[in-house]
């Protein structure tokens, strides 16, 4: 049993707070989508919009990113795409690889975007979607805010999960 | 997506003087970034900007933007918060701004993520991070690089007038 399923365990059994439900006004789920993550260079050579533009050019649609830099200065750039199309990413990319200069690349062929909504800017909405997740063993691949919403990136196989005990954590109409 | 073809989108939204936060390598559990949010919470502080990424070895970054007149009131209880979260380190990030594009649907048109990012790249703009979904993409930037990245957005993209 790993620490974190150990710690679920325990809060399990002592019976975790159940705090009050924010009310929200819906829950959004992408259509089936895959990710990609790359670790590129950071700083001046940041080829973000290199890889970008090499998608770009093999019609390859992003519904998602979330880019930022890492604890050691490299650009952690996560990607959602139509997950038909992964192949033709992985192999555009594998191309480009030396030039781009990936440090690593890990996928996952099936996942969803789930969304929550209206976000505010409320720290409570944010810490609620992942703090449920996580309580339910849904480990969240990557998250992020737009104007209104909150979402997140779920493996396929947990996206049932994940909608059940978010419609238990929030209040909807 | 012809290359001629330039797309309309909305307004942007410019938002100014804020402080990034990026709590690096925090270690995977239920409820390991509720110490930071409920200081938010508890402060009436509004989470201007939101990412949440895997670090590797069951570590999770967490990056926020928020008012830097905030950041000021709440850095006393930082400290506390780190402790709690058991993050490795804690990058801070003054002066920044958050520039939102909304509109062009990035989900249907391939390359409009390319475009943005592309076009900022070439006018040396630095993008600290970037959140986008479907219909938006929120860039944290440099505050002082604000003004360039107005102009280098409204010439790729086709920005409506504000109606007075």
């Amino acid at each position: 049993m790993s620490e974190q399923s150990k710690t679920l365990d325990i809060m399990r059994r002592i019976g975790a707070p159940r705090p009050e439900k924010i009310r929200i006004s819906g829950i959004l789920q992408s259509p089936l989508l895959a990710s990609l993550t790359l670790l590129l260079p950071g700083g001046d050579s940041d080829p973000t919009a290199a890889v970008l533009e090499i998608l770009g050019e093999y019609d390859i649609n992003i519904r998602f990113i979330n880019k930022y830099r890492d604890s050691v200065g490299n650009t952690s750039l996560c990607l959602c795409i139509d997950a038909d199309v992964l192949d033709t990413a992985i192999s555009a990319l594998d191309v480009h690889e030396e030039s781009l200069g990936i440090r690593d690349f890990v996928y996952h062929p099936k996942v969803k975007v789930i969304s929550i909504y209206p976000h505010k800017q409320r720290p409570r909405v944010a810490e609620r979607l992942l703090t449920a997740l996580r309580m339910n063993g849904v480990d969240p691949l990557s998250t992020n805010n737009a104007s209104s919403v909150v979402s997140c990136v779920v493996n396929n196989e947990s996206v049932d999960q994940a909608l059940v005990c978010l419609t238990s954590a929030f209040e909807l109409p | 997506m012809g290359s001629a073809e330039i797309l309309e989108i909305y307004p942007l939204k410019i938002q100014r003087g804020l402080t990034q936060l990026s709590f690096l390598r925090i270690p995977t559990r239920p409820g390991a970034t509720r110490p930071l949010f409920d200081l938010l919470e508890h402060h009436g502080v509004a989470v201007r900007f939101l990412i949440e990424g895997c670090a590797g070895d069951y570590n999770r970054d967490l990056i926020v933007c928020i008012d830097s007149e905030a950041f000021t009131r709440l850095e006393p209880e930082l400290k506390k918060v780190e402790i709690r979260m058991q993050n490795q380190s804690l990058e801070l990030r003054h002066s920044v701004a958050i520039i939102r594009v909304l509109g062009p649907h990035f989900d249907i048109r391939p390359g409009t993520s390319s475009l943005l990012f592309g076009a900022l790249q070439k006018a040396d703009i630095t993008i600290f991070s970037n959140a986008t979904t479907i219909t938006s993409s929120m860039c944290v930037i440099p505050d002082d690089q604000v003004e360039t990245a107005k102009r280098v957005i409204g010439r790729t993209f086709d920005i409506p007038k504000k109606k007075k």
